[in-house]
């Protein structure tokens, strides 16, 4: 053979190599992900499934859904509070479709239900498996019933009827239900968790924060109520697993303190905590990571305090609370009020051992200069602090307070926009510092530990005093009512026999409550504010119900848009602007509406009437 | 220049003496008819037989023919073929015509070339000198209105350049979806040869009815861009030159506010402000006392760009080889902004013998690019307040002589939110290091006369290194007790990918008489693996960067890993041809592709052509104004894959995610009793449907010449029908996810595109050319599968990120039976002129709103499209198209004696623009945030205010949360046609007489200049806008990306 037909002979091989190469390794075109892990390749022990329920509960540590949506809508939709900064348009139930708050609430609702229903069928095939045992089973799907229909408890209570995804795939068309489907729904889901959850009394310490079977039947009793199911309610609410296991604290402060976390009152709460080395700043950002590993409670503190100040008080609130009631100032401060936080006190002293008090408070004072009003009381007599104003005409020092804001130096904030009132209820956390230096840990204290208490055993008792007026039996609701204020003067029999407000939102004194119903609002109203229901037990009661008590609690005033002057009389009684809306809450309203981003992407969906 | 005549005469003898004793040898020299000088690397081929040589430096060509060989053909490109009798002389002298109707111009087709007259498909080609011609960064830009059919768009300025190829069209929706395939010496490198020095580039060869690239299947639906570089030719030795400087302008600068004026807008905004709830800084009241501070002017300056190349190409009968470095060196016109890129090319081709033959290319090259403030959204530096006072207390100036940079008041909520940029800019490290290897190899034999196979083998590396430094900023805090520092971090990534092919083709190509069959059929294989790495935490000082040392050290939650791709194929191509009048192609391509299921892991891609060369009839011979006509008819299916990332079919899971991520992502874990636990959740669900895009393409197409080829014509008609095509799409939140890959729907595009050209000459000294691209592309979204009849756009897309500000998460919306990406928003009317008007809105309005409950005198006035009697999402209706009714180029070159001129225009027609940037600078509300910020000078004087009822520009607020002035509407739109001076160029070449003194064939000089000057009515910067991640959902929006400007080069080419 010549060489050269050799060498052709071999070239021609080699061609042929390659052919042979893909017929062998029939594999060449199937290849493993390094990234990201299937089904089978993830789930190959309890941990594994565990975690995967834990994911569920994990889409509630969202600051926009939390905060910017079910805690706004809770007390913003009531007027007890008001929106500062970039959502003003809460004060006035303006709120656009475009508003990343609701989307959030929406989307990160259904990513949880999402997860919750992926669950039910990985959860069964661990068990087939062997991975996991049946206790385990039974309880890791009851967290994800509860945790669904939890979800659509906020989703229904927010939007009205919205679409119900109970399956594992989906392709996210479906059109909304009727409000009291979703609720029967939570009523079906809730009761499918109480058959499977863990007691209270059996959780083991290291599991503190799962839903309980106490949480399920908490639920279920709310849904019922949605759908006027008072009696079912009642039922529910009585039993055993939340009259024995759960128990009201017997200081009222106790129940949001740091310290009190998963207290023996708590039902159910977010859980939050920080964790080593991570970030409290704003790089943490309010977004996830940074809203999703702490919860940002000094987001509602004074401007003076922290420079963020984006909630405060109405002074309306502040007003209604009956004398003596120790609820007060442990949910909404004014001027010259101290805060009466016993963890805030232990760790600061109060207002006075706060970083920005003890330089002078610069920022807030810095800003008087800018208002004629402020130049005309350069001296704060009332109190004794001195505001001076030095050379140059605009910077000034401020003495150390311990309120928050002075009788004549309210905290209105430096664009005087704010009424002078605020949360004290979410001013707990004692390693908060908001947007300045803690000089303990030397970065900024904006994201904290502290869980979020959804929902509590008091507001059980005064669902239950509700159910009671709604079937005629009112010497129990009255009972129930006295409960849960007694602990408010201080102890059994301690509560005043008349219900009524110190004073009315424009200063005139209060007048006794007398009708049942309006006792159970009220008391929803000083009992949880500052919390995630108000609104929502308001609404419950039904929409016209709301806006009159609104409208009666607040003076509300149909289609005024723009802030007024504080009517009532007091320290911020100045006759100027400092961000009190009095708009009346209208039917259309008391709905959100669904978010644009979601009907583009689903035409099925209608908007809710009015958006 | 002796030893070079002796070298070559040497070598001539030796060809000589290799005569087979049956054969005959031929001699000649081939020279350009015009100007006498030889032609150098013309291809001299037996005519019906594969024996070829090339001509040597002196245009000399010795060649070794069968006794019975007649004929010769001697084709080059530039130059008209001409066919040569073999006399009995065999010494024969060729005078070349420089090509006029290019019809025997070479074209690489994929796998193979062939002639122009002998296409079938549609291709459009580009040569080395036309690229010469202007200084550009990358191939791609050398595309631009010089193919017609292709759209390329300089998306923005920045440094590297940030360039689009849209091919016949927008065939997918997905980002990156709608890249060509670029194959550069056969191989297939993906979307990307910005690692290509263009002056290494011989031709390009852009393939673009399915015909043409069916030979590349599920890569080919976009278009394949064919990269051939410049080789050693036989014969001597070529040692060219090319260097360029240029410098580059300031970008032109939006019109904003001093610091009085901004002080005063302030000032006015808060004495109208009812609510009393906006206050300026306290500072602010007195406006004479401000200093101004200018944000575009320290941003921008004069950027520079220097680019050398040398190449060495030339070798002998048995081996030629070329070697070229090139360096191009940019220094951006904004701070910080620069682009290097040291390349290196090198190959090798090697005949041993005459049935074997070998070739070896390696290019090699490193990048250095950064650009600290990104490429989008740039115009958002230019809108902080113009004055740092009451900022640092050091110095009120962005950065004073003794290098102090100002900052905002860290504790004031109107500017707590900003930054000094220069500072960061000056004081952040940041690296991009990138280097890139091509290397392939690829062994032919001849088995017989005709039949060859080939195996090629190569490798393409792509190795990127990046690093982050922040060191820690106290100054804040230093100054303002409680204000917080910024902390130090280092970060540190990696990425690395090999790809490797291996192909086996197998070709055949014989006349039998009036019949010529060319063939080609192969095998190949490709898999590509990409490691990913990366981390950071906080440096103990600011010199260590060890990783090791680094506190909080955190792998990054996402992208460690590795992904593999892999693509197994088969294909074939024949083309049959009759006495040079009929021809007919079909080609099939069978793709295996790791990216889908196993129920679609392959896909066959058919297509077929024909051609009639109608002017070789004989009744149409006497025809003498007609030289050329040919028409063509092609249908082919050809796929994409390329919109979507691996394993999407699968149904994936991630977690087990440490509590405190670094990253924007979620942990998806949960605190119980405060002890983290891990979480997992599906991130994608199952989807073994999934399958590639597929176009279902036609195309007619003529070829003409006339004037004796002076003037040609190619016209195509082309209907492109892309089904199923991929997106990754914002999915409604009930599946659980926020974004699923899907085969959503299906689209057309229409098309026509033509092709002029006149060739000029006028005498020896004087000739000229004129080019005319013209392309009219309708797209038209013609199904959705996912339930829905609308596409939203997907603003995360969006370079810069999304769009701030309410509303502006949707801005597009591509309905069925309208074009993709098409604006959407409210309908702007004017603005209300008072409260009686409001009133009146309001009475009829269901609920007593007509728009927003704060809406007053001075607000925009929104039309109530849908007559509901308010105003609110419903009302939202499509308010312009970004695609253009046409675009093209034209193309002037001319050149008289030694001198040679260039102009080149480009321009599009018809295309709507929307004015995202225009909104924010008449918003002093900080977008989507707390605080304000600056609004142009335009704005500023003419806006609404009770003594000044404008009916275009609604008044300043401090918040427009409540008013929604801003969310998009039409008082954004504008036309976006334009037309622009791409470049001016005027060369001039040394007389060769001077230019052989100093021993150099020949030495040009230019000055060019590009963006000279544009034309249109857009208000904006620049009207030449792309589509933004390549998602044509993203098109048409100006969000201020990088921007352009002029460039003044200067240029000198040499050959030795």
């Amino acid at each position: 053979m010549k060489k050269s037909t050799k060498i052709k002979i071999l070239i021609i091989a080699a061609f042929f190599g390659l052919g042979i190469q893909q017929a062998c390794k029939k594999n060449f075109l199937y290849q493993t992900n390094s990234l990201q892990g299937t089904a089978d390749a993830t789930f190959n022990k309890p941990a594994d499934i565990i975690s995967l329920v834990n994911a569920i509960y994990d889409t509630y540590q969202n600051s926009d859904l939390l905060k910017k949506c079910i805690w706004y809508r809770a007390n913003f939709g009531s007027h007890d509070f008001f929106n500062w900064g970039g959502d003003v348009f809460w004060n006035t139930y303006q709120i656009p479709a475009t508003f990343g708050g609701v989307t959030t609430l929406w989307d990160q609702s259904y990513i949880g239900i999402a997860r919750a229903n992926s669950a039910f069928g990985i959860i069964q095939k661990a068990l087939s498996k062997g991975i996991i045992d049946v206790a385990l089973a039974n309880r890791l799907t009851g967290e994800a019933y509860f945790l669904r229909g939890m979800t659509y408890y906020y989703l229904a209570a927010s939007f009205g009827g919205v679409p119900l995804e109970l399956s594992a795939v989906t392709d996210g068309l479906t059109p909304r239900s009727s409000r009291d489907s979703v609720f029967r729904q939570v009523v079906s889901d809730m009761q499918k968790a109480e058959g499977l959850l863990l007691s209270k009394t059996q959780l083991p310490t290291a599991d503190l924060g799962r839903a309980t079977k106490g949480a399920a039947y908490g639920f279920e009793g709310a849904a019922r109520m949605w759908l006027k199911d008072y009696a079912g309610a009642l039922t529910v609410f009585n039993n055993p697993e939340l009259t024995s296991n759960y128990h009201l604290l017997p200081h009222f402060a106790d129940v949001n303190e740091f310290t009190d976390q998963n207290n023996d009152e708590s039902l159910f709460e977010v859980q939050f905590d920080l964790p080593q080395g991570g970030t409290q700043d704003w790089n943490g950002s309010w977004q996830p990571p940074g809203g999703e590993l702490g919860w940002i409670d000094s987001f509602s503190w004074p401007e003076e305090i922290t420079q963020q100040g984006y909630d405060y008080g109405n002074p309306a609130l502040w007003n209604s609370y009956q004398s003596g009631d120790i609820r007060k100032l442990l949910t909404i401060t004014g001027p010259g009020d101290t805060l009466a936080s016993p963890g805030i006190i232990a760790a600061w002293g109060g207002i006075k051992g706060y970083p920005p008090v003890l330089s002078g408070y610069q920022a807030y004072v810095s800003s008087l200069a800018a208002h004629a009003a402020d130049a005309t009381k350069p001296i704060d007599t009332a109190d004794g602090n001195k505001y001076a104003v030095n050379t140059n005409g605009n910077t000034v020092a401020g003495n150390i307070i311990n309120t928050t804001g002075s009788i004549l130096h309210p905290w209105f904030g430096s664009d005087h926009g704010r009424t002078g009132y605020f949360c004290s209820k979410k001013w707990r956390d004692p390693n908060l510092t908001g947007n300045y230096n803690n000089p303990k840990t030397n970065a900024a204290g904006l994201f904290g530990s502290q869980n979020q208490i959804l929902l509590r055993y008091a507001e059980i008792i005064l669902d239950r005093a509700e159910c009671k007026v709604r079937t005629g039996d009112i010497p129990g609701a009255m009972a129930d009512l006295t409960l849960v204020r007694d602990r408010a003067w201080g102890g059994t029999g301690k509560s005043p026999m008349v219900m009524q407000d110190s004073a009315n939102y424009d200063g005139t004194p209060g007048v006794p409550i007398t009708d049942p119903l309006q006792m159970v609002l009220s008391e929803y109203r000083h009992e949880l504010s500052g919390e995630y229901s108000v609104f929502f037990d308001l609404c419950r009661a039904g929409t016209d119900v709301a806006i009159a008590f609104i409208k009666s609690a607040n003076g509300t005033v149909d289609a005024s848009y723009n802030p007024i002057p504080n009517p009532a009389p007091g320290p911020t009684h100045d006759g100027l602007q400092h961000g009190l809306y009095n708009t009346t809450l209208t039917p259309n309203n008391a709905l959100l509406p669904i978010p644009q981003g979601a009907i583009a992407l689903n035409p099925h969906l209608t908007q809710n009437p009015g958006y | 220049m002796r030893k070079k005549a002796f070298l070559s005469g040497l070598l001539f003898a030796l060809c000589c003496l290799q005569v087979f004793a049956q054969q005959k040898t031929v001699t000649g020299k081939v020279t350009d008819l015009a100007s006498d000088q030889p032609v150098v690397g013309s291809t001299v081929s037996v005519k019906g037989s594969n024996i070829a040589t090339q001509t040597g430096a002196d245009g000399t060509f010795s060649i070794s023919v069968p006794g019975s060989a007649k004929t010769l053909v001697i084709t080059s490109i530039g130059y008209e073929s001409q066919e040569v009798l073999i006399r009995g002389d065999n010494q024969i002298s060729v005078l070349l015509k420089t090509a006029n109707s290019r019809l025997n111009e070479v074209v690489v087709i994929g796998y193979g070339s062939t002639t122009r007259k002998d296409i079938t498909g549609s291709v459009s080609s580009i040569n080395a000198s036309t690229i010469e011609k202007v200084p550009v960064i990358s191939a791609a830009q050398a595309l631009q209105g010089r193919a017609a059919g292709v759209q390329v768009t300089n998306n923005d300025g920045s440094p590297g350049g940030n360039i689009s190829v849209l091919i016949r069209g927008t065939g997918s929706l997905a980002s990156y979806g709608n890249d060509p395939l670029y194959v550069v010496d056969g191989y297939p490198v993906g979307t990307s040869i910005n690692n290509i020095d263009p002056n290494d580039i011989a031709t390009i060869d852009v393939l673009k009815d399915a015909s043409a690239t069916a030979i590349y299947g599920i890569r080919a639906a976009n278009g394949v861009v064919l990269i051939t570089t410049k080789r050693g030719k036989k014969g001597g030795l070529e040692i060219s030159v090319n260097a360029y400087n240029a410098q580059q302008s300031k970008p032109k600068e939006y019109n904003l506010l001093n610091a009085q004026q901004f002080a005063t807008l302030s000032n006015q905004v808060e004495a109208a402000d009812s609510t009393h709830t906006y206050h300026g800084l306290p500072i602010w009241h007195t406006p004479s006392a401000l200093h101004s501070v200018d944000w575009q002017n320290a941003l921008y300056r004069p950027g520079m760009t220097q680019n050398y190349n040398i190449g060495i190409r030339g070798g002998n009968d048995k081996m030629q080889s070329a070697m070229s470095l090139g360096y191009y060196d940019q220094k951006g016109i904004v701070l910080g902004s620069y682009f290097k890129r040291l390349s290196f090319d090198l190959s090798l081709d090697y005949q041993p013998t005459k049935w074997l033959k070998s070739s070896t290319n390696a290019k090699y090259s490193y990048q250095d690019a950064n650009t600290p403030f990104g490429t989008g959204s740039l115009y958002q530096l230019a809108v902080n307040p113009p004055t740092l006072d009451s900022g640092n207390h050091q110095t009120t100036q962005i950065k004073d002589a003794n290098g102090n940079y100002g900052f905002y008041n860290p504790i004031n909520p109107n500017v707590f939110k900003f930054n000094n940029p220069v500072y960061s800019v000056e004081t952040n490290q940041s690296k991009n290091i990138t280097n890139f290897l091509l290397a392939n190899s690829y062994l032919e034999a001849t088995i017989f006369d005709g039949l060859k196979v080939k195996t090629l083998a190569g490798v393409n590396v792509n190795v990127f290194s990046a690093s982050f430094f922040q060191p820690e900023d106290d100054r804040e805090a230093a100054q303002y007790p409680g204000a917080v520092s910024g902390t130090a971090y280092y970060h540190q990534n990696q990425s690395n990918t090999f790809d490797w092919l291996w192909e086996n083709t197998i070709s055949y190509d014989k006349s039998f008489g009036a019949h010529t069959i060319n063939f080609v059929g192969g095998i190949s294989a490709q898999k590509t693996t990409t490691t990913l790495n990366g981390g950071g935490g906080i440096p103990p000082n600011s010199t260590i960067r060890d990783l090791a040392q680094l506190r909080n050290l955190q792998f990054d939650q996402f992208g460690n890993g590795q992904t593999v791709a892999t693509l197994e194929s088969q294909f074939a191509r024949l083309t049959y041809s009759f006495s040079d009048k009929y021809i007919i192609t079909g080609t099939v391509r069978r793709d295996g592709s790791s990216k889908f299921d196993t129920s679609h892991k392959y896909g066959v891609f058919p297509s077929g052509a024909v051609a009639w060369r109608i002017k070789q009839e004989s009744f149409m011979q006497n025809l003498s104004w007609l030289s050329d006509l040919k028409l063509r008819g092609s249908y082919g299916e050809v796929g994409n894959q390329s919109p979507i990332g691996l394993f999407q079919y699968q149904a994936l899971y991630n977690g087990n995610i440490a509590a405190s991520v670094n990253g924007s992502a979620d942990n998806l874990g949960y605190p119980f009793d405060k002890i983290y636990q891990n979480g997992i959740a599906a991130t994608q669900p199952a989807n073994p449907g999934l399958k590639w895009e597929t176009d279902y393409q036609t195309d007619f197409g003529l070829d003409a010449g006339f004037m004796k080829g002076a003037l040609t014509l190619t016209a195509d008609w082309f209907n492109r029908k892309s089904k199923d095509f991929l997106l990754t799409l914002a999915a409604p939140a009930q599946t659980g996810y926020n974004y699923i890959t899907r085969n959503v729907g299906s689209m057309d595009n229409k098309g026509v595109e033509i092709a002029v050209n006149y060739n000029g000459n006028s005498g020896r000294d004087f000739h000229y050319n004129i080019g005319v691209t013209f392309s009219s592309i309708k797209n038209t979204l013609t199904s959705i599968t996912s339930g829905t009849n609308a596409v939203t756009n997907v603003t995360t897309g969006l370079s810069g990120g999304a769009l701030a500000g309410q509303g502006w998460d949707q801005f597009s919306n591509s309905v069925v039976g309208g074009p993709l990406g098409e604006f959407y928003g409210y309908k702007s009317i004017g603005i209300i002129q008072s409260q009686a008007q409001i009133a009146g809105l309001n009475s009829k309005a269901p609920g007593g709103i007509y728009y927003r409950a704060a809406t007053s005198a001075g607000d925009r006035l929104f039309a109530d499209v849908n007559g509901d009697g308010v105003v609110n999402a419903s009302d939202r209706t499509a308010i312009g198209n970004p695609q253009p009714k046409f675009f093209g180029g034209l193309n002037l070159d001319a050149g008289y004696k030694a001198w040679d001129i260039n102009l080149y225009f480009y321009g599009t027609y018809g295309n709507k623009i929307l004015d995202y940037v225009e909104s924010d600078l008449e918003s002093f509300q900080k977008r989507g945030s707390e605080g304000v910020e600056n609004v142009s000078v335009n704005y500023y004087n003419n806006r609404w205010t009770p003594t000044n009822p404008s009916n275009k520009y609604s008044r300043a607020l401090a918040v427009d949360d409540n008013t929604l002035n801003n969310v998009p509407s039409s008082a954004w739109v504008q036309d976006g046609s334009f037309l622009k001076l791409k470049n001016l160029t005027i060369g001039y070449t040394v007389p060769p007489s001077l230019s052989n003194k100093v021993m150099m064939k020949r030495i040009r000089l230019y000055f060019s200049t590009q963006n000279l000057f544009t034309i249109t009515k857009y208000t904006g910067l620049d009207p030449e806008i792309g589509t933004q991640g390549g998602n044509a959902t993203l098109n048409g929006i100006d969000n201020g990306t990088y921007p352009s400007s002029r460039y003044y080069t200067f240029g000198l080419n040499v050959t030795l």
